[in-house]
């Protein structure tokens, strides 16, 4: 046995010394979800990008999936540990880390809300005050749609259009649609939602969606979906029924799957979020806030109507974020 | 541990006569004992961040759900017998208790009542169709991990029941003498299934049937209502762990335990109880639970990302069975 446990020991001590980082003052803690979820991820680059060019010290911890509230809740805990100066959170949903957001502002350090995925109704019952939250506007980019829509089919077309939600219940989804009918309904009246369904952001969910209201209404103008996965199905759907080409098809996020069908001319266009540029920009107004700047309640990262003309012309300097 | 078989040998060595003093005083294995403290040593000396009392006691808050949980594994596994329902019964439970509390307003007594209850009766269900129908339990316990989670989506409609009463968060996030509650139940119910399991007549029928249950039923034990009790019990223990994780994150949370049977089931394997009945104890279980959760607060304190956690603890699971093995073993071999 203590051959095994000796050998054991050694390895374990060689392998944690091969990658313990340094410490330092002044540490910012960055707390993911699960950086196999590549929107998270690109979003983690950024922020390691944005904390090497501020020179600031910085620790970047994700947690296994997007389900596990506990483990993060955990992570949260143990970071606090290491008594970082800001605590950069984006929580897998509005409620779990908040014992760990409270013990954090009671100890000084402060509190940035990644990616709006804090409810500020409760985070004012808990009394917790965070210094900035960063991320898209969901709503606006369901405008943004909307009026790429009506600048494909012109501001008098009439017709059906449908819209694809998330998953029921969903603030993010919610958002999207709801911007993308308001902008619509203001910009051209004669285009009528003449279906809005939950597509739980599954690509074959969303591609029967499509088949029956194309059954229904086999002259569909246009087709705006809450994700780029549920834009993708859609597309099959449309093509699959001969109407290829006819169809406005939009998503949102500008994934790189809906970068290639946009290139193949298939999806019309793709409303892109810019992870890598929320993660960046996070770590910049960390710092500002940290060395006694003033910083917005509430920043905006632009998001970008991604279509072939934009990508062919390749002008646009947000493109560079787009991942 | 099988007892030193060392009838017209020379005296036993110093090691030998630890690891039964540890076996028979603590009823913990002196190998799972030894890896703790070295890994604790480990990690003190790489992170000055390890060794403190905040950081002792979050060691403990973060394994308190998952320590509940491997106390109920404990006992079945125990027993011979397996739960691969514990996590989705715990979100169940959670939700149940969330539901009882918020959505109609009930006192905090009655909720929390609900939620070790809706456990329970889960478990019951478990414990009797392996006894009457026969199913075996893996079968059974995988349909009820389906069940249960659908169950809770159902109930809570898909959402997170959040504001749940005041006194049921205290027993989440309250900190009576700065020691969080979470903690104290946990280590309460531990101490307590510690005595159940090790000194009663209850604990010792449980490991006689996983022993081998001829003998047990030959000697007299009701086997299929002890099984059922024991399949109940795990459920209850999986209610109690939901009741911490609803109460420390202030919200019934369908998807809440999701693989935490595996976790749980691994702490017990790692403290030392056969994967096929006969031999186990909570201490040795806590243990297992302790050398996972240091493990993944130092890694965490270190800032080593959450995937090699994963995989040092699957590494350890493995070694912790190996040595068990290689010991058997040698014994045999003499």
């Amino acid at each position: 046995m203590s051959r095994f446990s000796s050998t054991f020991g050694a390895t374990a001590m060689a392998a944690l010394f091969a990658v313990s980082p340094a410490f330092a003052d002044g540490e910012y803690a960055i707390l993911m979800k699960t950086l196999a979820n590549p929107f998270w991820g690109a979003m983690g680059e950024g922020v390691e990008a944005g904390a090497e060019e501020a020179g600031v010290a910085y620790i970047v911890q994700s947690v296994e999936s997007d389900q596990a509230v506990e483990n993060q809740l955990n992570v949260c805990n143990t970071m606090l540990e290491r008594n970082p100066v800001a605590l950069v959170t984006a929580a897998i949903n509005s409620t779990n880390l908040l014992p760990c957001l409270k013990a954090a502002q009671e100890a000084g350090i402060k509190l940035v809300d990644l990616d709006g995925n804090l409810d500020p109704a409760i985070l004012e019952q808990e009394g917790i005050d965070i210094t900035f939250s960063i991320g898209s506007d969901n709503v606006k980019a369901g405008g943004q749609g909307a009026e790429y829509m009506v600048e494909q089919l012109g501001a008098d077309a009439e017709g059906p259009v449908l819209v694809i939600e998330g998953l029921s219940g969903n603030v993010t989804g919610q958002k999207r649609a709801q911007g993308f009918a308001d902008t619509l309904a203001e910009l051209a009246p004669g285009l009528e939602i003449v279906a809005s369904l939950p597509g739980d952001w599954d690509r074959g969910k969303a591609a029967s969606i499509t088949n029956d209201i194309l059954t229904r209404n086999p002259d569909l103008k246009g087709i705006f979906a809450a994700n780029d996965g549920m834009a993708l199905g859609a597309v099959e759907s449309v093509y699959a029924a001969g109407k290829g080409g006819e169809v406005v098809i939009i998503g949102v996020d500008g994934n790189s799957d809906a970068v290639k069908s946009i290139e193949q001319g298939r999806l019309t266009a793709s409303v892109a979020q810019l992870p890598y540029l929320v993660g960046k920009q996070a770590v910049e107004n960390v710092k500002v806030a940290v060395d006694g700047g003033e910083v917005e309640e509430h920043i905006t990262v632009p998001t970008l109507v991604l279509t072939k003309e934009v990508m062919d012309a390749g002008t646009e300097p947000l493109l560079e974020y787009v991942k | 541990m099988t007892p030193t078989s060392t009838q017209g040998k020379p005296a036993p060595s110093l090691w030998k006569r630890l690891q039964a003093g540890s076996i028979e005083q603590l009823h913990v294995r002196l190998e799972s004992l030894i890896v703790l403290i070295v890994l604790a040593g480990i990690m003190a000396m790489l992170s000055p961040f390890f060794l403190s009392v905040s950081n002792f006691l979050n060691i403990l808050l973060a394994t308190s759900t998952i320590g509940v949980l491997a106390i109920a594994a404990t006992f079945v596994i125990g027993s011979g017998g397996l739960d691969l329902s514990l996590g989705s019964v715990m979100g169940l439970s959670g939700v149940v208790g969330a539901y009882v509390g918020v959505n109609w307003g009930l006192p905090m007594p009655i909720a929390v009542a609900a939620c070790i209850g809706a456990g329970a009766a889960a478990g019951f269900v478990n414990g009797t169709i392996v006894t009457r129908a026969y199913v075996p339990a893996f079968i059974v316990t995988l349909g009820m991990l389906g069940i249960a989670r659908g169950l809770a989506l159902v109930i809570s409609d898909g959402r997170v029941i959040y504001g749940l009463p005041p006194s049921m968060v205290y027993l989440g996030q309250g900190r009576p003498l700065s020691i969080p509650m979470p903690v104290i139940i946990f280590v309460t119910t531990a101490i307590v299934m510690h005595c159940v399991l090790a000194y009663t007549r209850y604990g010792r029928h449980t490991l006689a049937i996983g022993d081998s249950e001829n003998a047990a039923r030959t000697a007299g034990i009701n086997i299929e209502r002890h099984r059922r009790s024991l399949y109940t019990l795990s459920g209850a223990l999986a209610g109690l762990g939901g009741l911490l994780f609803t109460a420390r994150i202030n919200a019934g949370d369908p998807t809440a335990g999701l693989t935490y049977e595996l976790t749980a089931i691994t702490a017990a394997i790692i403290g030392g109880t056969n994967l096929f009945g006969g031999r186990g104890s909570i201490l040795g279980t806590m243990v297992g639970a302790l050398i996972m959760g240091v493990l993944q607060n130092g890694l965490n304190l270190l800032a080593v990302q959450s995937y090699y956690q994963q995989m040092a603890i699957g590494a350890v699971l493995i070694l912790a069975v190996f040595i068990d093995q290689y010991q058997l073993r040698k014994e045999t071999r003499v």
